[in-house]
């Protein structure tokens, strides 16, 4: 019975290879979602966030008989799951929003307008004013923030403390002065760590940069708020850090992707490195060494940083349930026992009560948040306007542009108007 | 003739009545009935989708809102406009060009080698054909970034043996792609099993007769082996060549996501991806994938064609 493919015949055999081929070619993945009666949130996170969340989730359904299904992503999967629930029509009822998209999704009518839980389900009155309209589109509230936040500059104290360097008032450093400490630092670090991380590919460094002089990344209208000048100094400052060996060279610095336990500072490979400053807990987690932050020194003479809102709980409009989707956001922001859970994880609350009530609770390493965030809050300059559709794809191509710069390919002025060019086309595509 | 279907329930209907519709039935319904979970499935989750998705080419369609049309824009970007399909485009022909034939090359050297009655072959084919199992996974991708990152157990190896740093193979440019197109060859599991049925068939007399001529070992390959063996080249070319087109999760997961560094790794798949899901242009990410098909189809017919100089049938008239 046995029948070799050696002796098939060639339209057999063609055949067989040919539907093979269809098939392979044609193979695709599918998977449907299914609502639920069920209150569903959503969130992106990390170990420590998730681990905290689940926690307020199964305190919220046995104190309350309520049945919360939770999820969660990491942040660049989140946004495309979400996307394609949005497109099926099944987003979660509870889910959390990012300052960068909040505007596309309440605009496109995929979330709620929160105003009418006002003073019902939703009791927001200990809640910072500035906190509450970050929440705002078109002067309806799609979001509610749940912390503060701002940008940083992460160092290793522990390695600082041991050279016995002490750093200079960092409400009033430049990005100068930062070339000058490191070229001190630079021959007493640790083997293999470098001064900085480079943060030529950072988006958010670029904003502070602009920022400290006096520009946007993007205008009301979303179109480019700086100009091809901003960005050729910000690469050729980057460019001479590296060259200077102040930071890693470009094939180690690749090797971060963005993703926490990989970041430079992280796995000691520098002593300075960039992140958001609700971030400082769980890269603690990640390291033996303590670490702490400072602001990041301008380039200019305006504030480059803002306090952001770290991200905002929303309301899917399509939610079956909306008195029980708003309970459950009302729980996360007011209630004193998720909170006690919660913590400062997300940014520091903007519930006056709830800040009081949890202050005592917090570690040292979170209390540093809060001191952080005292300090940035007077040298800050105003939220920047809403970034446009498609900010996400001229964030993304700033890697690719600076690491053509990083490997010498392209020198840092053409890269840099490549860089701006697409980005403009980008724009005008949306 | 013997009857293929069931009987229909209350006996058979006398010749007249049966219509055409119910004489199908009763001749080839039961079949149907056993086909139809392949037909739901091939209906609901490969035709609809498809169809779909090339509804999708011609619209603008960014996922939150309803689609748009577009009629031919999503193509004439693609065609004219868009400088990172390009580059796209020659990562995956490079990819494709190098992996495919190194792929097949060691799937059939090794093949060769197993194909003896030594103790333990079982285990050894096995051991062989593993890394394909888990091969596409995201385990193995993970491990495989671990394994060529800079301080990875690749870099300790060489700095052992020669006492030099190696280099970033996963995050210089120069090196990332070839370093995807090894973990490719290293997959070479499932060619080598056909290979490996493909090389029962030979018959061995062909073999000692030509020894006994005098033939030398690479003579004997070359003349009898690769001829012999020449239709499941071809079979193993053909599928090979349309899974390094659809080539995702390695580059994916060992780039981060990201197609770098300076997008070196940007895969086609992976730039379908993005521009479906990171940058909200399905309509045209639909486009692209529609591109795809038709590149993998010329290929595909190329391969086809050039068939007949080279693959060789036995049932065939010399």
């Amino acid at each position: 019975m046995q029948k070799s493919m050696s002796a098939m015949n060639r339209r057999g055999f063609g055949r067989l290879a040919g539907s093979t081929a269809l098939a392979a070619a044609f193979a695709s993945v599918g998977r449907p979602t299914f609502a639920a009666e069920s209150v569903r949130l959503i969130w992106w996170g990390n170990p420590e966030r998730d681990k905290r969340t689940y926690a307020v989730v199964d305190k919220y359904n046995a104190d309350k008989g309520a049945d919360v299904l939770p999820e969660t992503y990491a942040w660049g999967d989140y946004w495309q799951k979400l996307a394609t629930q949005a497109a099926g029509g099944a987003l979660p009822d509870v889910l959390q929003m990012d300052y960068r998209f909040i505007f596309e999704y309440a605009r496109r009518n995929q979330l709620a307008d929160l105003g009418p839980f006002l003073g019902n389900e939703l009791q927001l009155d200990d809640f910072d004013q500035g906190q509450l309209d970050s929440g705002k589109v078109d002067d309806k509230l799609y979001g509610v923030s749940m912390g503060a936040n701002s940008m940083s500059h992460v160092y290793n104290k522990t390695v600082l403390d041991g050279i016995g360097f002490q750093l200079p008032d960092s409400t009033k450093w430049t990005s100068d002065d930062y070339v000058t400490i490191g070229k001190e630092l630079k021959d007493q670090l640790p083997d293999g760590m470098y001064f900085s991380e480079n943060m030529g590919l950072q988006e958010p460094m670029l904003q502070t940069w602009v920022r400290s002089r006096g520009k946007e990344l993007y205008t009301p209208e979303g179109k480019l708020g700086f100009e091809k000048q901003d960005i050729i100094d910000f690469f050729n400052y980057w460019r001479m850090m590296q060259d200077e060996g102040l930071t890693a060279p470009a094939d180690i610095q690749a090797q971060d992707s963005g993703k926490m336990e990989e970041r430079m500072h992280v796995i000691g490979k520098s002593l300075f490195g960039f992140i958001h400053s609700n971030q400082l807990v769980a890269n603690q987690n990640l390291m033996e060494d303590e670490i702490d932050f400072v602001m990041i020194p301008n380039a200019g003479d305006k504030p480059g940083q803002y306090m952001k809102p770290s991200m905002f709980l929303s309301m899917a409009e399509s939610s079956a349930d909306k008195a029980a989707a708003a309970q459950l956001i009302n729980y996360f922001i007011t209630d004193d026992d998720a909170n006690d859970i919660l913590l400062i994880e997300r940014g520091v609350s903007a519930d006056a009560s709830i800040r009081e009530r949890i202050l005592g609770a917090l570690t040292p390493t979170e209390q540093k948040i809060i001191r952080y965030l005292d300090l940035v809050a007077t040298h800050v300059g105003p939220l920047p306007p809403p970034p446009p559709k498609n900010a996400g794809e001229i964030d993304r191509s700033l890697r690719p542009a600076w690491e053509s710069v990083s490997f010498g390919q392209v020198g840092p002025e053409d890269a840099a108007v490549q860089f701006y060019d697409n980005a403009a086309q980008i724009l005008e595509r949306s | 003739m013997a009857k293929v279907g069931p009987a229909p329930a209350g006996g058979a209907l006398p010749p007249a009545a049966e219509t055409g519709l119910s004489r199908f039935w009763r001749l080839h319904g039961t079949s149907y009935l056993f086909l139809l979970p392949w037909l739901i499935g091939f209906f609901g989750l490969t035709l609809g989708p498809t169809l779909a998705s090339l509804y999708l080419s011609f619209t603008d369609y960014d996922l939150l809102t309803s689609p748009r049309w577009a009629g031919l824009k999503n193509y004439e970007y693609a065609f004219f406009n868009d400088r990172r399909l390009g580059n796209a485009l020659s990562v995956t022909f490079t990819y494709v060009l190098w992996s495919v034939p190194l792929k097949l090359m060691v799937a059939l050297g090794l093949a060769m080698v197993l194909d003896r009655s030594v103790r333990g072959v079982g285990f050894y084919r096995a051991t062989f054909y593993l890394p394909s199992l888990l091969g596409a996974s995201v385990a193995i991708a993970v491990l495989w970034r671990q394994l060529f990152g800079g301080e990875g157990l690749v870099n300790q190896l060489i700095y052992m043996v020669t006492g030099l740093q190696g280099p970033a193979w996963l995050t210089h440019p120069d090196y990332a792609l070839s370093t995807l197109i090894v973990l490719a060859i290293w997959q070479f599991g499932s060619p080598m099993i056909i290979f490996l049925a493909g090389l029962r068939q030979v018959p061995q007399d062909l073999y000692e007769a030509a020894s006994m001529d005098g033939a030398s070992a690479w003579r004997q390959f070359r003349k009898i082996t690769l001829p012999l063996l020449a239709p499941v080249i071809f079979f193993n070319l053909v599928l090979q060549t349309i899974e390094a087109f659809k080539a995702f999760t390695q580059a994916y997961i060992v780039s981060g996501g990201l197609g770098g560094p300076v997008d070196a790794t940007l895969f086609y798949s992976l730039y379908l991806y993005e521009e479906a899901f990171a940058n909200f242009r399905m309509g045209y990410a639909s486009a692209l994938a529609w591109l795809l098909l038709v590149i993998i189809a010329i290929f595909t017919a190329i391969t086809f064609a050039t068939s007949k100089y080279w693959v060789y049938y036995e049932d065939e008239a010399r």
